[in-house]
């Protein structure tokens, strides 16, 4: 893919169906191994990718406190079938006002089950105007991604999606 | 030719005074994870841009904390709005402590 074209955006929507489904029986199964309680901490709301281990947990509560993730005013877009790991191509757009009053002013890009999941953390100011960054990314494997805006204002804005992947490109 | 660090940023052609414009920013490096190992099974040790930051004029617009699991020959690209003729300058570090550069002029069209 061409990274001066515009990555297509993907019928999410209609996997979303199959996805609940998938994580209800990965919830499960993750209570029955027995997960220590501060992996919970971080409640996922119905449909959101479950905290999948101790890294990603100190890494939300590090950046994020126990403040709540709402699902919506950000778009991650990523292909759901990353062919080479080594570059994954990603935009990740928001809706959110860029005013000088309130604005985004971080975006953090956590990949589940990369050995350093959070990938990049983008420090932003009003002067941008927009939200909408690209950027290509490295996975080792088969992984939720999570992209979390953060406002000016401390609320946390979040949209997940699922990247499959055969070609390790983190070693 | 590779060089190391090197940094160029793309701006739109045309800029009109006001407009949110797309800002490409494309440098090399091999942003290497340590992970790896080269062809004599020696690893190669862990070698990357950690901190990008974005100055438009004096000003830092943004700063990117950046790990090994950004791509080889790392590229990003964002909006900005074009208030002021002014230069664009991307300051950044790596895990060794080298600090790269790289600018580009942001004009108004005159027509």
């Amino acid at each position: 893919m061409s990274l001066n074209e515009p990555i297509e955006r993907r019928s999410f929507l209609q996997a979303v169906g199959v996805l609940g489904a998938a994580l209800a029986v990965e919830g499960v199964s993750g209570a029955a191994r027995g997960l220590p309680a501060a992996i919970r901490t971080i409640r996922p709301g119905p449909d959101d990718p479950p905290v999948p281990n101790e890294l990603v947990q100190k890494i939300m509560t590090d950046r994020f406190q126990t403040r709540p993730i709402q699902r919506g005013h950000v778009t991650l877009d990523m292909p759901p079938m990353a062919e080479d790991g080594r570059y994954v191509p990603v935009l990740i757009e928001s809706d959110l006002p860029m005013a000088a009053d309130q604005y985004v002013k971080g975006v953090y890009l956590i990949v589940d089950h990369n050995p350093d999941p959070l990938v990049t953390a983008f420090h932003l100011t009003p002067a941008l105007g927009q939200v909408q960054i690209q950027t290509r990314i490295k996975m080792k494997r088969t992984s939720w991604i999570r992209a979390i805006a953060e406002t000016s204002t401390g609320e946390l804005w979040a949209d997940y999606l699922k990247v499959e992947t055969s070609l390790n490109g983190c070693g | 030719m590779r060089e190391t660090g090197k940094t160029r940023i793309v701006l739109p052609e045309r800029i009109q005074r006001g407009d949110v414009i797309r800002v490409q920013i494309v440098m090399q490096h091999p942003m290497d994870t340590g992970f790896f190992r080269d062809a004599n099974a020696n690893i190669v040790p862990a070698w990357f841009i950690n901190d990008v930051r974005v100055l438009y004029g004096d000003a830092e617009v943004a700063r990117f904390e950046w790990t090994s699991g950004i791509s080889k020959d790392p590229m990003v690209a964002f909006q900005l709005r074009a208030e002021t003729e002014g230069t664009l300058t991307v300051v950044s570090k790596d895990s060794r402590g080298s600090e790269f550069r790289g600018s580009a002029e942001i004009k108004f069209a005159t027509t």
